[in-house]
């Protein structure tokens, strides 16, 4: 079962293309990053997951309903974090946990309370002078206390410092895992992703490069390193090749394929080579291998 | 959940409300002020007769205080949704859309209506010491577009700063720019907007579904 | 629910503009038109016409012939007295009466009606004067009358009724005849009089009674009036001849004065007289009447003697500013236009002004093919666009406006 599935998504902002015919899917209990650069559409999906955009054409339906016209009862099986950690911030903790309780049915607000407690603020204090990192436990609270099946979190690492990112993340997967949640995030920090998410979904301009699990993707995508005898040839038009990056004769390249098949395809084309390895990579440097560094 | 919503405008405005009700009721206290000062340094039978025959209005101060009060009201409540787009969180509570909207706008109009009751109720409680009920009857009719109006305003600056682009702002403002005073504070005598009034008030019970319009095209993502 | 908020927001912008727009056109393009100043004169027995031009100020009458201001003010010796008099060009004697300063000046009378003083809020107090109070000067009494089931003295000082005096009239007025409560109360509430001669108040069977107070006391007396008679508006008069003491417009468009003392009410040989759309003039000296109509586009002076007896009648049409250059244009720009507030009445109301040429249908079907484009860049489908065209079509220039700035968006 889907908790989200996207179909055939085409939107423009006027005349420029943000993406056409998008298709992707988010299955429930399992925790999905979204990532691209910026201006890729991150903004726009999520925009269009929470019914605040209409897209061009195309739909987007969690737990099988257009999320142009969420009914109530799903809504309330969806928590969403806005980027910034955006809250009410001219209530106090107090007020703002007694303002969403009246709306959610299963509304507990032990693990609030819980998390409340560990903050250095007053009672009274509006949430309007609390700091960034008081503010995303603030929102992460009310979140948890909702109890969604579904956590739709837009760049829930902005404005936090490492220490509150780690445990915003450590909480959220606990989270997650122990009560079978499904999220769906983005974030600019994709280190943070990496302890997160079993699933990726990268963008990049007008297209999904790609979706898979986070180890499938990062056991099948590698980086190799060589340098050219001659440096003036090209590969980037190969099939094989995600993304070449290439400095006189020191070359890196991005492919699935295997270091024997990218070997025999040197071997085949006559191209000289030396110093030929393959290169470890985190979360960040496949991204930044699959999507360029521009 | 209605109550929910309520509590969450009641804590945007409740200041806001409670300083307005006091200037109203503060101006109430002041127009009699003059009047009792001026039945004690004038006669009473020249101030009747100047309100009767000359057109005084001794009730001239409460003319812009209802708009005033729409004013204040619908940007206590509607701002503070605006920063940030903080109304994608009231959007997506679990409850209709529209069904948030219309709670909001029927909290901003109860206070008005609250505060302009109470108004009038002082008003009226105290000028029935003073003057008979052809001249109450005639400030009373006087005073409809004004309170109307402040429902007006109140009903299109909630369109106005929940409009999500700047320019529909600006041309939202120029309808109600050329709506307003053309049509609730045209020049009049005391008592002559008689029939105008129960137009009005049909023109602003339209008008109070106004927000609908700007937060749908929230929702549909115009910037 | 939100199209239906949109279509609201449509008309309340719709309204707006139809205010607002042709206001702002009038404002930068009429051009003043005033009706000519048209009076008798007792030596020519010719009417004497003034009226501005394009060379300034013209005095002609009806043969053609055109007067300096000195000849005109000779023709009109009953009128610039006081001017004649310093240029020592006073006649001793018109028509062979001799002229005496004093009467003329005491049969000479200017009234005026204006229409929006038929439509006005009634203040439903006033105030009773004594009408003999033995002072020189009228004074304002400490109370005011209303007359409902009764008639209620409201004593302004402790906002209380005076029982007693309230009781006193309302007998006398019962005893008279009186049915409560009072249609209407005509009078001069105001001590800058020559002296008061009370109200005259029309009960509610349409029985014209007149009361005033005399020593405290009340003083009523019914007018006879013809069976069937109903008067839609009465204007006291305080003429220092005292002949009478009102012009009464009668529901079927009759001018009548009531004299004083005898209570004789004499219907005056006019006809044409609609105070609804006229404004009325009445101007009286020693020798004639000359009672005015001004409308929109036309005047007409009829002329009575000092017997009220029919003399001579002079009438002239100018365009209308919807005949002239810029009502032309305006034709073919506004399908009407709405106002809050009349020349015409004091009460504000809607009042709707249509465009009664079809020209302004021009300009609406350009708008609609415009408006055609700007639906087909906005990829929208046209079925869903019915209704903005509609109001296109009837609301020309303002409904363009409105639905654009409201635009007709995301609605399948």
């Amino acid at each position: 079962m889907n908790a989200i599935e996207c179909n055939n998504l085409t939107h423009y902002y006027g005349k420029k293309l943000v993406y056409e015919n998008l298709n992707f899917h988010v299955e429930e209990g399992s925790i999905l990053g979204l990532l691209g650069k910026n201006g890729s559409g991150k903004t726009t999906t999520i925009n269009i997951l929470n019914g605040f955009l209409q897209p061009r054409s195309g739909e987007c339906l969690i737990y099988g309903e257009n999320t142009q016209h969420l009914t109530p009862e799903n809504k309330a099986r969806i928590g969403f974090l806005i980027e910034g950690h955006i809250q009410y911030s001219f209530m106090n903790i107090h007020q703002i946990e007694k303002f969403y309780s009246g709306f959610y049915r299963k509304w507990d607000k032990e693990p609030y309370w819980e998390l409340m407690s560990k903050l250095k603020v007053t009672p009274t204090q509006k949430i309007s002078t609390m700091s960034c990192g008081q503010r995303s436990q603030v929102a992460l609270g009310l979140i948890l206390a909702q109890d969604p099946d579904l956590l739709i979190l837009d760049d829930f690492s902005m404005g936090l410092d490492p220490g509150y990112r780690r445990l915003f993340i450590d909480y959220l997967r606990e989270y997650a895992k122990s009560k079978n949640k499904t999220i769906f995030t983005t974030s600019h920090i994709i280190q943070d992703m990496e302890r997160l998410i079993d699933d990726v979904l990268i963008m990049d301009y007008n297209r999904v490069l790609a979706q898979k699990k986070v180890d499938d993707f990062m056991q099948n995508f590698k980086q190799f390193y060589f340098e050219l005898v001659d440096g003036s040839i090209d590969f980037s038009k190969e099939d094989f090749i995600a993304n070449v990056e290439k400095v006189k004769n020191k070359v890196e390249i991005y492919t699935y394929e295997s270091d024997v098949y990218v070997k025999s395809f040197l071997a085949k084309n006559g191209i000289g080579h030396k110093n030929f390895k393959k290169v470890e990579m985190g979360l960040e440097d496949a991204f930044i291998g699959l999507t360029g560094k521009y | 959940m209605w109550k929910s919503v309520i509590y969450k405008e009641w804590l945007k405005t409740r200041w806001f409300l409670i300083i307005y009700a006091a200037i109203g009721v503060l101006a109430v206290g002041r127009i009699f002020l003059k009047v009792q000062h001026d039945f004690t340094f004038n006669e009473a039978t020249n101030f009747w007769y100047v309100i009767l025959f000359q057109g005084y209005q001794y009730f001239g101060i409460l003319k812009f205080l209802p708009a005033l009060g729409g004013l204040i009201i619908a940007v206590s409540q509607f701002f503070p949704e605006t920063v940030n787009k903080r109304i994608k969180l009231t959007f997506h509570l679990p409850i209709v859309e529209n069904k948030v909207m219309i709670i909001m706008m029927l909290f901003g109009a109860c206070c008005l209506l609250l505060t302009f009751g109470v108004v009038s109720l002082f008003f009226y409680g105290l000028s029935i010491i003073y003057f008979p009920h052809e001249i109450i009857h005639g400030a009373l009719v006087t005073m409809t577009p004004w309170f109307l109006a402040g429902l007006a305003i109140y009903f299109l600056a909630a369109l106005i700063i929940l409009e999500p682009v700047w320019k529909f702002r600006f041309l939202y403002a120029l309808v109600a720019v050329a709506f307003i005073p053309s049509v609730f504070f045209d020049d009049t005598i005391t008592g002559g907007y008689s029939p105008a009034n129960p137009v009005l008030f049909v023109l602003v019970i339209i008008m109070s579904t106004a927000l609908l319009f700007s937060g749908y095209r929230f929702r549909k993502g115009e910037m | 629910m939100v199209r239906l908020s949109r279509y609201f927001l449509v008309i309340i912008a719709i309204i707006a503009f139809s205010v607002v727009i042709p206001k702002f056109y009038w404002m930068a393009f009429e051009k003043p038109v005033r009706s000519p100043f048209v009076m008798y004169s007792c030596v020519e027995n010719d009417f004497m016409i003034q009226k501005s031009t394009q060379d300034g100020l013209v005095r002609t009458d009806t043969r053609g012939n055109n007067y300096t201001r000195e000849q005109y003010e000779e023709k009109l010796p009953l009128m610039y007295m006081r001017q004649l008099m310093i240029s020592g060009t006073m006649p001793d004697t018109i028509n062979g009466v001799f002229m005496d300063a004093r009467e003329i000046n005491d049969e000479r009378s200017t009234f005026r009606l204006r229409t929006r003083d038929l439509f006005t809020p009634d203040p439903g107090l006033y105030p009773m004067f004594e009408s003999q109070s033995g002072r020189a000067n009228l004074e304002m009494p400490d109370d005011y009358f209303r007359i409902t089931w009764r008639m209620e003295f409201v004593d302004a000082n402790t906002n209380k009724i005076l029982e007693e005096k309230s009781r006193m009239f309302s007998a006398v007025l019962y005893n008279r005849g009186f049915d409560f409560p009072a249609k209407s109360i005509n009078g001069i509430p105001t001590t800058r009089k020559s002296i008061d001669e009370g109200y005259l108040v029309i009960d509610s069977e349409d029985q014209l009674f007149h009361v005033k107070m005399i020593k405290g006391k009340p003083f009523v007396e019914k007018v006879e009036i013809p069976e069937g008679l109903k008067f839609k508006h009465i204007s006291c008069v305080d003429f220092r001849n005292k002949r009478y003491y009102a012009y009464l417009f009668s529901e079927e468009n009759d001018l009548y004065i009531l004299t004083q003392d005898d209570y004789v009410l004499k219907k005056l040989p006019v006809d044409g007289l609609i105070p609804e759309e006229q404004e009325i003039k009445i101007y009286a000296d020693y020798f004639h009447y000359n009672i005015i109509s001004d409308g929109e586009g036309y005047m007409r002076s009829q002329i009575l003697d000092a017997d009220f007896n029919p003399v001579d009648e002079y009438s002239e049409t100018w365009p209308v500013k919807m005949e002239r250059t810029e009502g032309k244009i305006y034709k073919f720009l506004f399908p009407g236009e709405l106002s809050l507030s009349n020349s015409n009445s004091n009460y504000n109301a809607f009042f709707l002004n249509l465009n009664k040429s079809i020209n302004w249908l021009v300009l609406s079907l350009i708008l609609i093919v415009i408006q055609f484009f700007i639906i087909k860049r906005r990829n929208e489908k046209f079925k869903n666009q019915i209704v903005d065209f509609t109001a296109i079509l009837f609301t020309g220039i303002f409904g363009f406006l409105a639905v654009n700035i409201f635009p007709n968006k995301f609605f399948k």
